[in-house]
């Protein structure tokens, strides 16, 4: 038997995408105990929204989660609209659900393009990927102005609406990518490096990751049926026609297969709402009309985000929050970090990490 | 769901026996006067949340851990303790999750002011 050994791994790690420290303890080169150090992008954004008026919050929510930010956007606006009991019109709705699969769309391209990198297929995935994701931006820079940050949701509505010409040139980008997405597959389905690296490691069995508390991708490559998409129906959700991925293995290739065939079905959603959008005005209100509110309101309101479920809870004080709660997918993901790499090997730990799709930011918040 | 601080393990025990098996999130609100913990759970299978709410007093806050029935409390009781200064009974220790400076201070309390540390006995 070899001695223990403790290495440290970060807080600065190509492979941890952010800033995350690990102190991993090995036996030989098996991991038996992982602790994850986070916090180091902590900024305080509940207490910092408590200091902010109610629209000047959108552009904190962003950086929540830099690789999904209008989603994140998104789901603060409606907790806001929620609490004063806006309706969205209609034509927003389309529009929001538009944006925000293009969003995952292009967060689950991210994805892809990381977890080959940590696994070992230095950055030529990575770069044919960022190169498809770049014309989804593009795509939305189109649509809101913005390429990284939106701030395009306004209550009851949008910044902008879509410009005209958008569902011609999007069907095209849309037909580009199906195609370029099946070409992913095939490709890393006839690598045995990717199939070996990620098949039966990191499994987490349904009933664990339900007492976890695990969300999105996690859940459902676990064979949970939750998407809070179908769970808590929102916006046109209803009217379109899509299926929640679930997959049984519950390991990293598990995991990896429920975000392509999400990227595959959000392509669908997509076209099928771009379709059938009616016309009508979808702009919001101007941000200073927003008034004081009592205190006596609360509001819970949940989004399926690209990397999980996210949930905001908010109790209003005047012209200000009085407490946002924010529930981070990203930081409950990465408590699993805590108990999946126990028993396996030092490099198969990345293959989980990027498995688990961590966002920083949304961690620390 | 308005319950007794005191019998919050017992009401998630049964809660969990009738099927709310998943931990969506615990947290806080700071009301001055008094703390209002909340813990969000859920039924997968049914599709039904349940919020569950109790008060506890301004000073010496204290709340029993679940970690037991939900491993997933582990860290969103770590936060809540830093957060609030609310104190996790019946766990062991653990360093400092999120906060990088001396640990002192409950950052989302109403009173926390920036650089003043804060002593939880005080309220």
């Amino acid at each position: 038997m070899m001695a223990e050994t403790k290495i440290n791994i970060g807080p600065v790690h190509p492979s941890t995408h952010g800033v995350l420290r690990l102190v991993v303890t090995l036996d030989g080169d098996t991991v038996t105990h992982v602790e994850p150090h986070i916090g180091f992008l902590h900024r305080g954004v509940e207490k910092l929204v408590e200091t902010r008026m109610y629209m000047q919050s959108p552009s904190y929510m962003e950086k929540l989660d830099y690789v999904a930010p209008l989603c994140h956007d998104e789901l603060y606006v409606s907790t806001v609209e929620a609490l004063l009991g806006v309706t969205v019109k209609e034509r927003a709705q389309w529009v929001r659900v538009v944006q925000m699969e293009l969003q995952r769309i292009a967060s689950h391209l991210f994805f892809l393009g990381t977890v080959l990198n940590d696994i070992g297929q230095l950055f030529t995935v990575f770069m044919w990927v960022f190169k498809d994701r770049d014309l989804v931006l593009r795509l939305l820079e189109e649509g809101t102005g913005g390429r990284m940050f939106y701030v395009n949701m306004r209550v009851g509505g949008v910044n902008r609406d879509l410009p005209p010409g958008f569902a011609e040139h999007a069907c095209k980008v849309l037909d580009y990518l199906e195609h370029r997405v099946k070409e992913y597959e095939d490709y890393l389905n006839s690598s045995s490096i990717f199939m070996e690296r990620m098949k039966g490691i990191g499994v987490l069995d349904s009933r664990k990751a339900i007492n976890m508390g695990v969300t999105g991708h996690m859940l459902r490559a676990s064979g949970v049926e939750y998407d809070a998409r179908k769970a808590h129906p929102y916006y046109i959700y209803e009217k379109l026609r899509f299926r929640q991925m679930v997959e049984n293995g519950g390991d990293c290739y598990a995991r990896y297969k429920v975000r392509m065939r999400e990227i595959v079905e959000s392509i669908r959603l997509v076209r099928e709402a771009l379709h059938s959008m009616p016309d009508g005005d979808a702009l919001g209100m101007p941000i200073r009309l927003i008034g004081p509110l009592p205190k006596e309101k609360e509001v819970v309101v949940r989004r399926e985000l690209p990397r999980g479920e996210g949930m905001m809870y908010l109790i209003p004080d005047g012209q200000r929050p009085y407490r946002l709660a924010i529930r981070a997918p990203c930081f409950i993901n990465a408590y699993t970090l805590e108990h999946l790499p126990v028993g396996h090997r030092l490099q198969d730990l990345f293959a989980i990490m990027a498995s688990i799709d961590l966002v920083l930011a949304d961690v620390d918040r | 769901m308005k319950i007794k601080c005191e019998s919050l393990r017992e009401t998630l025990s049964e809660k969990i026996r009738e099927g709310y098996t998943y931990l969506e999130k615990i947290t806080a609100t700071d009301y001055i006067d008094h703390i209002e913990a909340l813990y969000f759970i859920r039924d997968i299978e049914k599709n039904l949340d349940e919020l569950i709410r109790f008060d506890l007093p301004a000073k010496n806050p204290k709340v029993p851990s679940v970690m037991d029935l939900y491993i997933g409390a582990d860290w969103y009781e770590r936060e809540l303790g830093e957060m609030f200064g609310i104190e996790i009974v019946g766990r062991k220790a653990k360093r400092l999750l999120l906060e990088k400076w001396d640990g002192t201070g409950a950052p989302l309390r109403k009173s926390f002011e920036w650089g003043k540390p804060y002593d939880s006995k005080s309220g």
